[in-house]
């Protein structure tokens, strides 16, 4: 391959002017260039490092895409399906009784529940919107968006625990090592926004999902396509300075001597890029110290905004804060926003179901309804693709005789804007909610679904790692025709 | 680069072309090694790859028309590329570029003022041949070198997974890393200890450390499913086994025949099926046999003691735990629970393999029993006794130092088997040990080995198979990973991958008269760094000069500079960067070995994945690769400049430029606590010459140190300008004394401002470019 041995001129010189200018070049066809450059910043041979240009320039997509940037709600510990999208009234009948023999029995992560008995859902379900979708009196909110979702209610997945559910549902593999879909995103779009970093993770506690950083890290990819876990506090971004210090002329007038430095031992060595591309890394962080304060920062946000994300309540104020930072991240041109809810497994209700979905469905429901509304009435949900979705579902079979089970063998998940076709119902899971069993959806085929919404085709999106052309997907995948707009 | 391309169903593809495939391997097997023989007796080419399934031959050295510029052999082969395509190497390096390029190389730390200055009056010929045998003696090159290897074999000191439970032993295994490349192990024996040191050198404590190579897989306490976690550990050391010794991308085979390298499926599992009996130990001692023996009266005089007392504690517990045990069990399919039931001297290999999965769910479970299960007088009881038992303590042995280690089952070992898709659940036929074809003769010579081991004998069959001077791949991969660490790339550019994906080698026969060379000086490391750093291609200078004809034309014509006309400038790993922080600043603390140091965490980084700095400041400023090695949380500085994940095998870091970086460079409180201390300590001595200090003599040295060499007259003024810019911006803002950062120590008799913007200037000193990046 040729490596241009050009200087860059800056960094992000590929970045479009605004997202309209990046989805009309998007429209215009000039894919097939997008592939070649991306390709072409990503040989690692011997051959003067890739590394000179900005990684995280935006890029072309492989063809127009619906949408340009995603917010995953994920539900931290695995949602009980059949008793918020798939109703199961054959449940109800079967209650208290054993799995019959005509299912196969499940292996399940605590041994015992592939014996205990079923257990029918205590919800009422009601069907909503135009289209009657079935949703269950746990989420009154939600249900009243039902005409922009497009339930899946035949996932499957391959982790009997968490921890590699988490992992199958951020990187394709239940084995840690795998890039993220977040990265994954960057590494084949770039970022829309400069000052800001292209892909944030923002958690509703202290705890961290199981697996912890690896969840958004970049395995074997290049560190620069992680997720950057936003922190509490004013200060999002580990060491970003106090705002106070980026208008403080001692930061200023080292920054300025370093870059003299810099430009010092530049002379005579122009041929290599990479020494100015950490001239302008300099500058990047400089701008981030003073961007990313004031995108977290609240307090232009009106009355009705915050009561629309449930601000204004305590038990939704959390998950609405973060809901209403997702909007506002993408509106800054962020590309993937992630959104731990009840972060650390809090939805795994292995006893006492009723008590612990109640809690963790209040918490989420108006949040993430507001985030549908808020993005709609702005115009945003068209090029936003939403996603609600937890790293399993739960077994109809009952634990210490109230709660649930894991269950990755069928659950349910939906997906909203973003070219995502509304008041959808796609697949099937058997009689009562075990296995997925009509039209069943891996989790590639979810990745292959998301990457072809923000216009990638999940085979061609490849990175060549230890000889092989790793990609999201693995050695699967299949696009969901049935749920695009 | 080259895209591979699966069909949109490759899972259905697969399973029809699976044979037909097979077939076409076997054939393009033989084809390509019909080729390599032509390329070995005639002049044709290496075609992509089958070079490298032929072991290597001494080529001869060729003649060139610069004979002047030969330093070693390899020069001559890399200078007839460069004739061949009319160019002509750069210029030596100076000789304080090249202290600094080599030192960094083989120790990972800048060379000292005293190193500067020694170097640079060292006017004997044999100067720099001495400077590198010295270098090479350095207790500090091994530790620089062992984490080129731990990267490789993806070393952590933790589980992975969920839980990341720390592996206590573990470091145990990195140290052993470090003395093997300090005495200089050969590599043939380095092989054969970390594969198989249990078979082959069973009374050698450090060839028993070597082999939690084979412990390095992340794992899952909890699995749930045990037969599916023992077959992912299966294929990890298969995977990690064949990057790592074969420099060979097997992983694709375990699901189907590579589709472009002559490796089967059967190949993948015949592999696989070197480990199949293979058991994780932690109760292995590093000890002689004198304190084996030893401790082994001490603990019998101990127990005959303490019998009575014992066995009552056991009559009460018992019960509870069995019941606990039972309870435990319920997690697992019935199998496993027979597995973990079945008395030990009857269990199969595969028996015991399960069921030590199962129990490192199920016994701390079975910790927890006196505690919670006891009751009442009970309970009252078995703490009256545990007093009682306490009482004997000065009896009691201390243990044994064990090792995180491996050894075969002793009975009967499990079958391996061809599985559809890589499905464990879906065995095809079964397949006995054995290697690939197209690397030689496929049948092993396994031989239980001698001694005090039960061991089949398998693993020492695949050490004494790789560590064969006839392995077409070993040596030059080996040779191969030393050269790109000195030259910034390989000859082979993807250095874990000798097949067909890979980069061809930009210079075949260098790399085979390398690997030869290798075997003919008795594997030994150490020279293949001392050929290397001899040779005039190294100590090149890495200067372009876009506007000599000559540069213009070699940029021209092979802009990636694969046949090396100049050196590559490379930027220091995050390790480096960290370890030069401390080492100018002072800090560097350079005691070696032990248990892992635990540096700060940035603040915001806390929850259950932290860990609890070191209250000691200088254990936290140990050397970097003695920073702990944590799956779940790398420590970030290192995390940020590219550190592998350490779950997958690395080759080659990837080297990214990134704004976090710059931000932990500039606000991190260790980037700025190095700051105060570098200036605190150069104060220090300058005011040792004269008081106050003269602050010119504490920016030139600054500037030496940070650079490795003399301040320029200009960086001397942008200096001094910026130095009197800072402190008076410090001073305006009156705060110079209230919240601004000062040297540590702060001097006497020096204004705070001044002091101040010192600490200012050698932060950025410590973020500079020429800092980072090593000419």
């Amino acid at each position: 391959m040729s490596i241009s041995r050009q200087p860059i001129r800056q960094p992000h010189v590929e970045c479009p002017s605004s997202r309209r200018d990046f989805l009309a070049r998007a429209g215009g066809g000039f894919g097939g260039l997008a592939l070649a450059s991306l390709l072409a910043s990503e040989s690692r041979g011997a051959s003067q490092p890739a590394e000179s240009r900005n990684v995280l320039a935006a890029r072309l997509p492989h063809f127009a895409p619906t949408a340009t940037s995603v917010i995953w709600c994920f539900l931290d510990g695995g949602a009980s399906h059949i008793d918020l999208f798939d109703p199961k009234p054959a449940l109800d009948k079967l209650d208290g009784q054993p799995l019959p023999d005509s299912f196969e029995r499940p292996v399940t992560a605590m041994g015992r529940t592939a014996y205990t008995p079923l257990m029918a859902s205590r919800r009422k379900f009601a069907q909503h919107g135009q289209a009657g979708l079935w949703v269950s009196d746990w989420y009154p909110e939600i249900a009243q968006c039902a005409d922009d979702l497009a339930v899946i209610r035949s996932c499957h997945a391959d982790a009997l625990n968490h921890v590699g559910g988490i992992c199958q549902m951020n990187t394709g593999s239940i084995l840690g090592g795998r890039p993220s879909l977040g990265s994954w995103c960057l590494y084949g779009l770039g970022s829309e926004c400069d000052d800001l970093p292209g892909y944030v993770v923002l958690a509703d506690g202290g705890d961290n999902p199981p697996g912890g950083n690896r969840n958004w890290g970049t395995g074997f990819m290049p560190a620069a396509y992680q997720g950057t876990k936003f922190r509490d506090g004013k200060l999002p971004i580990l060491h970003v300075a106090p705002p106070d210090a980026s208008a403080d002329p001692r930061q200023r007038g080292k920054l300025d001597f370093l870059q003299q430095l810099n430009r010092q031992h530049l002379r005579g060595r122009e041929d290599d890029s990479r020494l100015e591309a950490r001239i302008a890394s300099y500058e990047l962080a400089f701008r981030m110290q003073a961007a990313a304060p004031e995108a977290i920062d609240l307090a232009s946000e009106t009355a009705v905004t915050r009561e629309l994300y449930g601000l204004d309540q305590k038990e939704t104020a959390r998950n609405g804060r973060n809901c209403l930072l997702a909007r506002r991240l993408v509106e800054r041109g962020v590309r993937c926003v992630q959104l731990y809810m009840g972060s650390g497994s809090k939805w795994d209700a292995h006893t006492d179901l009723e008590d612990n979905h109640t809690q963790h469905c209040r918490e989420s429901d108006r949040p993430i309804a507001g985030l549908l509304r808020d993005l709609k009435q702005r115009g945003l949900l068209e090029s936003t693709l939403v996603i609600w979705a937890g790293e399993f579902g739960r077994t109809p079979m009952s634990e210490s005789g109230n709660g649930r089970d894991h269950n990755p063998y069928g659950f349910s998940i939906w997906m909203a804007g973003g070219g995502v076709k509304g008041g959808v119902a796609y697949g099937a899971t058997d009689e009562i909610g075990l296995y997925a069993v009509e039209n069943k959806a891996h989790v590639n085929d979810l990745h292959a679904t998301i990457l072809h919404l923000l216009g990638i085709d999940h085979e061609q999106l490849t990175l060549l790692h230890n000889g092989r052309a790793e990609r999201l997907t693995i050695v699967a995948g299949r696009v969901i025709h049935d749920i695009l707009a | 680069m080259r895209l591979l391309r699966y069909s949109s169903d490759g899972r259905q593809s697969v399973r029809r072309h699976g044979r037909w495939l097979g077939l076409l391997a076997t054939v393009a097997c033989l084809t390509w090694s019909a080729r390599a023989e032509e390329a070995r007796v005639g002049e044709v080419r290496p075609q992509r790859s089958s070079w490298a399934f032929t072991a290597p031959r001494p080529p001869t050295v060729p003649a060139v028309q610069n004979a002047g510029w030969v330093a070693t052999p390899i020069d001559a082969f890399i200078l007839q590329g460069l004739e061949e395509k009319g160019l002509e190497p750069s210029p030596p390096a100076d000789k304080l570029t090249l202290l600094r390029r080599v030192t960094f190389d083989l120790t990972g730390l800048p060379p000292s003022p005293a190193e500067q200055q020694a170097f640079l009056a060292d006017d004997a010929a044999d100067a720099y041949p001495r400077l590198v045998d010295r270098l090479l003696d350095s207790p500090r090159y091994g530790e620089r070198w062992a984490q080129h290897w731990l990267d490789i074999v993806r070393y952590a000191e933790t589980d992975g997974f969920k839980e990341d439970a720390f592996r206590p032993n573990a470091h145990k295994y990195r140290d052993y890393v470090i003395r093997a490349l300090n005495a200089d192990l050969p590599y043939d024996r380095f092989i054969r200890q970390q594969l198989a040191g249990d078979e082959l050198e069973c009374d050698n404590p450090e060839a028993l450390i070597a082999t939690g190579l084979n412990r390095l897989y992340p794992d899952e306490y909890n699995a749930a499913n045990v037969r599916q976690r023992r077959q992912e550990i299966q294929d990890d050391l298969t995977d990690t086994t064949s990057l790592a010794f074969l420099g060979l991308t097997v992983g694709c085979a375990q699901c189907h025949d590579h589709k472009f390298d002559p490796i089967s499926q059967v190949d993948y599992y015949r592999l696989q099926a070197f480990f199949a009996g293979l058991l994780p130990r932690d109760d292995v001692a590093v000890a002689s046999s004198e304190q084996k023996q030893k401790y082994a009266e001490q603990l019998a005089a101990w127990e005959q003691a303490t019998q009575k007392i014992r066995d009552e504690i056991e009559a009460i517990v018992a019960p509870k735990r069995q019941a606990a045990l039972k309870d435990a069990l319920l997690k697992f399919e019935p199998d496993i629970r027979q597995a973990v039931e079945t008395p030990l001297d009857q269990r199969t290999t595969l028996d015991e393999q399960l069921a030590v999965q199962a129990m490192k769910y199920v016994t701390p479970k079975l910790r927890e029993v006196p505690g919670k299960a006891l009751k009442g007088d009970e309970k009252q009881r078995y703490e009256e006794l545990q007093k009682e038992l306490a009482a004997f303590d000065a009896l009691k042995p201390a243990p044994l130092p064990t090792a995180m280690a491996v050894v075969d089952g002793a009975s009967r070992l499990p079958a391996t088997f061809r599985l559809v898709l890589g499905n464990y659940r879906k065995p095809l036929e079964e397949v006995q040990p054995g290697f690939p074809g197209c690397l030689g003769e496929p049948e092993p010579s396994i031989v239980p080995p001698s001694g005090n081991t039960t061991s089949s004998g398998r693993r020492a069959a695949l050490a004494n198979w790789l560590a064969s001077r006839e392995h077409p791949l070993t040596s030059r991969v080996m040779v191969n990973r030393i050269w790109q660490h000195h030259f910034g790339g390989g000859i082979v550019a993807t250095p874990n991958d000798f097949g067909s994906m890979g980069e061809a080698p930009s210079h075949p026969e260098l790399l085979d008269w390398l690997a030869v060379e290798f075997m003919d000086r008795g594997w030994s490391m150490k020279a293949m760094h001392r050929l290397m750093l001899l040779s005039a291609a190294y100590q090149q200078s890495s200067q372009v000069d876009l506007d000599k004809p000559a540069h213009a034309r070699a940029l021209d014509r092979d802009g990636g500079n694969r046949l090396w006309w100049h050196a590559r400038r490379q930027r220091l790993e995050g390790e480096a960067i960290r370890d030069a922080m401390l080492s100018v600043s002072g800090q560097l603390n350079d005691a070696m070995f032990g248990p892992s140091a635990k540096p700060e965490l940035p603040q915001g980084i806390d929850g259950k994945l932290a860990w609890k700095p070191d209250a000691n400041a200088a254990e936290r400023n140990r050397r970097s690769i003695y920073v702990i090695a944590k799956r779940n949380l790398r420590y970030p500085l290192l995390e940020m400049f590219d550190l592998p994940d350490m779950h997958n095998s690395c080759a080659q870091r990837s080297t990214t430029t990134t704004a976090p970086q710059a931000l932990a460079l500039l606000n991190s409180d260790f980037a700025l606590a190095q700051a105060q201390h570098w200036t605190g300590r150069l104060l220090a001595e300058q005011g040792g010459k004269q008081n106050p200090p003269d602050l010119s003599a504490v920016v030139r040295a600054a500037l030496g140190e940070a650079f490795s060499r003399p301040a320029s007259d200009e960086q001397l003024q942008v200096a001094a300008e910026f130095l009197a810019r800072q402190t008076a911006a410090i001073a305006r803002s009156g705060d110079a004394t209230a919240s601004a950062v000062l040297p540590t120590p702060m001097p006497a008799g020096i204004d705070p401002a001044q002091a101040a913007a010192l600490v200012d200037f050698c932060h950025a000193l410590l973020n500079s470019n020429e800092f980072l990046y090593v000419d």
